[in-house]
């Protein structure tokens, strides 16, 4: 999660450390990276960074796993209000595009006690975390079909 | 000849799009491959690279900047790489190209102690040094379309970032875009002559004081009219 280099030292926080991000729907454990370049009311992270144990066939300790966050789990799927027997809610994404409402999310941002690491929350390895996965990859071995080659001789 | 890279650093977004293209045509190729993966699923992967990308910041916020910097082999001109190999695999040839014979090498790591810019990387699988080849199995290819024999980094970037061409030719796109806007040599103190040449980014966008007469009272006023000009102006100047 990067935040501004002024905001974290505001917050007593520094560049590694874990944090809890909260909002009203939920909230999740990552790390943080100071950044100059972010506006000092603004956090911001990469999409989809977080994965289950096991997904994409990584194994469990793959950083995917254990550092990796996903911000999902702080979007509610619907907009607040209008809650209620027979009354509709309204999706919280883009009308248009159906995207996710990344964009205007309020969040806390506070510094974990300590001991408190890891990505959090933490699920249930896959099934497939449990193949045999090579230890080194050679793309001869694996060789890639999606690369056109003319047919050289 | 002296085929090589231009990267514009104005706009490059850092994207790695180039550093991926060229793993997945070079990890694949008969010449260059594999570009050994260590531990890819697991904790800690790693792996060989011909391009990298790094990220600087400069400056502090507002007046801040990140810097995109993709980094492969500059195919020095006189490269310190080819005289320091003691069996003859690195070679420099005709068209400027630093290659690796991957059936002489033996893995001794002189030439990437000599490389001054760590465009290097030994495989540790195979035992043979690794670097960027320009592609040179995709830009003879006359199998190709003619516009797709380049790089494949050149061909993946989304930004048009990079290109490619022969600096020996001052006619070329890339020796044309290095005279107009002051393209220049990575580390040239050191006297290896790189081929392969970098457009410097812009200046950082002006961010005005709250104080400003355009921030404080906006759009009405006239004298933040000419700021807004003369702003437009400088911006269309750099």
């Amino acid at each position: 999660m990067y935040v501004n280099v002024v905001t974290a030292a505001a917050l007593g926080i520094a560049d590694g450390d874990w944090t809890w991000l909260e909002s009203q729907h939920g909230k999740l454990r990552c790390r943080i990276r100071t950044m100059e370049g972010v506006e000092p009311n603004t956090v911001w992270t990469w999409n989809a960074i977080g994965k289950i144990p096991g997904a994409w066939g990584l194994r469990t300790d793959a950083p995917e796993a254990t550092e990796g966050f996903l911000l999902n789990h702080l979007i509610a799927e619907h907009l607040p209000g209008n809650v209620g027997e027979g009354t509709r809610r309204m999706m919280n994404s883009d009308p248009i595009t159906g995207q996710a409402a990344w964009f205007d999310l309020r969040v806390k941002l506070t510094k974990c006690a300590p001991g408190e690491t890891g990505a959090w929350p933490r699920f249930d390895p896959l099934p497939a975390a449990a193949v045999e996965r090579p230890a080194v990859l050679r793309w001869p071995q694996w060789a890639n079909p999606q690369v056109a080659r003319s047919s050289a001789t | 000849m002296k085929l090589g890279l231009l990267i514009d650093l104005d706009t490059c977004v850092g994207c790695h799009a180039c550093a991926t293209a060229c793993k997945e045509w070079n990890g694949a190729s008969a010449i260059s491959g594999p570009l050994s993966d260590y531990d890819p699923y697991g904790a800690d992967p790693s792996g060989v690279w011909f391009n990298r990308v790094r990220h600087y910041e400069v400056g502090t916020y507002p007046d801040s900047k990140t810097i995109n910097y993709p980094m492969s082999c500059l195919h020095c001109a006189d490269a310190a790489c080819v005289t320091v190999c003691p069996t003859g695999a690195s070679y420099k040839r005709d068209d400027g190209i630093v290659l690796v014979d991957q059936d002489k090498c033996i893995g001794c790591n002189l030439c990437a102690w000599a490389c001054p810019y760590g465009a290097r990387e030994l495989d540790e699988s195979t035992g043979c040094m690794k670097k960027c080849t320009l592609c040179v199995d995709r830009i003879y290819d006359e199998r190709l379309p003619v516009a797709e024999r380049q790089p494949a980094c050149v061909l993946a970037c989304p930004t048009h970032a990079r290109h490619f061409g022969d600096y020996d030719d001052p006619d070329s796109a890339v020796s044309r875009m290095t005279a107009e806007r002051g393209g220049f040599r990575l580390l040239e103190e050191l006297g290896y002559a790189p081929v392969n040449r970098y457009l410097p980014p812009r200046a950082p966008p002006v961010v005005l004081p709250e104080s400003d007469p355009i921030v404080a009272e906006p759009a009405t006023s006239a004298s933040a009219l000419m700021r807004l000009v003369q702003l437009a102006r400088g911006a269309l100047s750099r």
